[in-house]
């Protein structure tokens, strides 16, 4: 896998994890703190709406304590009347009475006897006389001569009692006989002393004044998306009879009941119910609160409510917006990195191919990077380097180009060489062949017979030109030698017949001159394997050097033996002068001539025994020498290998 | 001059050694006949017919024919190819002759071969023995 795939792999998974878990973490978050926000909200709403209708409890009473230090009050309370004047200004009282009561919105408004009974009620049929002692609210003032208020419930018959249309009302909503009264009650004091008490309030059921006020109080009558944001509900037991919850025709939902958990927790245990709760069509975070009597028995509930589309909706787009910008800022991120490292990862790869391009050979390749961090710092050693190579490739080049050019002057100086080499042999042998020739044919006597003294003149001019003769042959040979050009072609050689016969082939004459016999022990079909060319060389020279040196009409041998080591011992002994002890160890050696008068005749080049131990040793083989001076020489040398 | 032995044609670049030679011949009694080059001695040869054609190996000077491609053509010639042919070379040691350097019918079909420099007597004797084996 590439290196910029590798980081860009690792920076998605380490942010895909960092992503999903700042969306749980920040989701639950967000959800945990929306729904407390919520309850704490609703809460507060619910104190708010409280406080609203509390405030009217307030008001009603305080606008009955005005009332209850008037004239008029006071004046149907105080004084006994006769029938009819009292029926006349009982019903003035009462007309005046009933325009405050409408004039406060109010359903019930009514002036009770110290002891409760009824004497006047400003609503038709304008009943009086019944007890309202056990009324919460009336007791309260009965027993402590204090102002009371509060909710209560009014029962069929006191609806009924308390005047027309109210047990109408009560009905429309759910059938229910029964109605939820709130109102105040004030006792009337003269004197100090409590003379009657002053009743009002109204009927909560069907209602609107109130749940609207709250609701447009809290909520400011705000609607999100046809839905109202904000609604509440005074609920009689678990019955709405007065609400702003619209059903799904838009119609206030009274009349309809409360789930039976809310009802459980609120009405019967007591404790407020804080949630989202369904309500008709739509999730409300609601709120419901017991609605206490006077007696602190739960009569029914007040429940504010707020849309929680809304507020879904805000936190929706809140999450989103807030995950949105988590997102944004990993893709900076990620491009950041993504720069970053391709920063990084480039300039590799391109020293990698570099590198490469470097290692098959092109050695001419540099990178273009011009940075001041440790890459900079890698591609300026990089180029260096390959600097170097190159020039070392050159400078290897070269000295290849000059080893060529030096093979090649070698091989044409050897060409040069070889050709020198025919060129002198021939240049110098043909005279000599030629003076030779003409030298002998006039000695031998072919053009007349000569005198004795211009014999023996002859004579030395023709040992003259062997010796000259035979200084070229071995000036050829060692000149061959020294340039390393004897080299050993070795084959099977039958020494007898290819090697020996030929060499005492040419030197028969000398042999015959000097009266010298050879005694050849070299078996017929014994075969070496050994240069043939170079072996004529050394029996060449070994056998020249026995008829030269030789005693005249002595004894020449040649033998061949095995020794145990599958080498061949080859010998040439000749009867002579031999060797002197310490002539031996200069024997073999270049230039080395034997210093004694019986060698000094026929002077030798001081080569040839030089020339047969290179050959020998090019074999592989050894040679030697043993005499005993005065009588005989022996020489001796080893081809080893005969095995191959 | 005692009665000619025969008549031979000398072929060799070396102007002393065809002196020398010739010298030694006529002395005995043979008429010689030479050239020094050896397009120039296979005419000759076929021009005068010798009884026996003294033959050099290598010819310096402009590229041509050796000796042994003489040889060849002598043989191949129907006019030469029954006069014997001796053969005189300078080179064997020098080129290191790898082969036996003996007569052979293919490559070098010559009668006898004769190293350079060789004593006259060795040279009249290869010389009469070829004549009598070629009658």
């Amino acid at each position: 896998m590439k290196l910029q795939t590798k980081f860009n792999l690792g920076i998605i998974v380490v942010f895909l994890v960092l992503a999903v878990s700042i969306g749980i973490l920040s989701i639950r978050y967000v959800n945990a703190n929306t729904i407390r926000e919520a309850k704490n909200r609703v809460s507060i709403y619910t104190r708010a709406a409280w406080e609203i209708h509390n405030g009217k409890i307030a008001r009603i009473q305080a606008a009955i304590e005005v009332l209850a230090r008037t004239q008029i009050v006071e004046g149907l309370l105080d004084h006994q009347l006769d029938v009819q004047e009292e029926e006349q200004q009982l019903r003035a009282a009462r007309e005046e009475l009933e325009r405050i009561r409408q004039e406060q919105e109010m359903d019930v408004l009514n002036l009770l006897a110290p002891d409760g009974t009824v004497i006047l009620r400003t609503r038709f049929p304008y009943n009086t006389g019944d007890n309202l002692a056990r009324d919460p609210i009336v007791h309260q003032v009965i027993a402590e001569e204090q102002a009371s208020s509060g909710n209560i419930i009014f029962s069929q018959e006191r609806l009924d009692r308390a005047g027309e249309g109210l047990i109408q009302r009560t009905l429309a909503i759910g059938q229910e006989p029964r109605g939820m009264f709130t109102g105040a009650a004030v006792p009337v004091i003269r004197d100090g002393q409590m003379i009657g008490i002053l009743e009002m309030g109204t009927l909560l059921n069907g209602a609107v004044e109130e749940v609207d006020r709250i609701r447009d109080a809290v909520f400011e009558n705000e609607a999100y998306e046809g839905k109202p944001v904000g609604t509440a509900t005074i609920f009689m037991g678990d019955l709405r009879i007065s609400t702003n919850v619209l059903d799904n025709q838009g119609r206030r939902a009274v009349g309809t009941r409360v789930s039976r958990e809310v009802a459980e927790q609120v009405l019967e245990e007591g404790e407020p119910w804080t949630g989202r709760a369904y309500v008709v069509d739509t999730w409300y975070l609601s709120q419901y609160d017991p609605i206490r009597n006077p007696d602190g028995k739960i009569i029914g509930m007040l429940y504010v409510g707020e849309l929680e589309e809304k507020y879904l909706d805000l936190r929706r787009r809140a999450v989103t917006l807030f995950l949105a910008v988590v997102l944004a800022g990993m893709l900076v991120a990620f491009l950041t990195f993504y720069v970053l490292t391709r920063g990084v990862v480039q300039p590799v790869a391109e020293l990698s191919h570099a590198t490469q391009q470097l290692s098959s050979g092109e050695l001419t390749y540099r990178v273009d990077i011009h940075r001041e961090d440790e890459l900079g710092e890698l591609a300026t050693s990089f180029n260096g380097m390959a600097e170097r190579l190159e020039k070392q490739r050159r400078e290897i080049e070269q000295s290849q180009h000059r080893l060529r050019e030096l093979n090649q002057e070698l091989r044409t100086t050897n060409r040069n060489y070889m050709e020198m080499l025919g060129f002198v042999s021939h240049e110098l042998k043909n005279p000599l062949s030629s003076a030779m020739m003409s030298l002998h044919t006039v000695k031998d006597g072919y053009l007349g017979e000569l005198t004795e003294a211009q014999e023996t003149s002859l004579g030395s001019v023709a040992r003259s030109l062997e010796y000259f003769q035979e200084m070229i042959k071995n000036y050829l040979d060692l000149s061959r030698l020294e340039k390393g050009e004897l080299e050993v072609h070795a084959q099977k050689v039958t020494l007898q017949s290819q090697v020996i016969q030929p060499v005492l082939e040419s030197l028969s004459q000398s042999l015959e001159a000097r009266g010298m016999r050879v005694v050849n022990e070299v078996p017929e079909d014994l075969v070496v394997y050994a240069d043939p060319n170079l072996l004529r060389v050394v029996y060449d020279n070994l056998l020249s050097n026995a008829v030269k040196y030789g005693r005249e009409g002595g004894k020449i041998e040649l033998d061949a033996q095995k020794n145990q080591k599958k080498a061949l011992t080859l010998s040439v002994f000749n009867e002579g002068p031999g060797i002197p002890a310490d002539q031996m160890p200069r024997l073999f050696e270049k230039f080395s001539r034997l210093d004694s008068p019986e060698y000094s005749k026929e002077k030798g080049t001081g080569l040839g025994l030089y020339i047969c131990r290179e050959i020998v040793e090019e074999h592989g083989g050894e040679i030697w020498a043993d005499s005993e001076e005065g009588e005989w020489v022996r020489f001796s040398f080893t081809l080893p290998d005969q095995g191959g | 001059m005692p009665d000619k032995k025969g008549t031979i044609v000398v072929i060799d670049d070396d102007v002393q050694l065809v002196e020398s030679v010739t010298t030694l011949l006529e002395s005995v009694g043979y008429e010689v006949f030479s050239a020094y080059r050896a397009e120039k001695g296979f005419d000759l040869a076929k021009e005068k017919q010798p009884d026996l054609i003294l033959l050099d190996v290598m010819f310096a000077g402009p590229p041509g024919p050796d000796g042994f491609e003489i040889s060849r053509r002598i043989k191949k010639d129907d006019v030469l190819q029954h006069t014997p042919v001796v053969m005189l070379s300078g080179v064997k040691k020098v080129l290191e002759l790898g082969y036996d350097v003996a007569p052979d019918d293919d490559f070098m079909p010559v009668e006898a071969f004769i190293d350079k420099p060789v004593k006259p007597e060795k040279l009249l004797t290869t010389i009469d023995e070829v004549l009598e084996a070629s009658e």
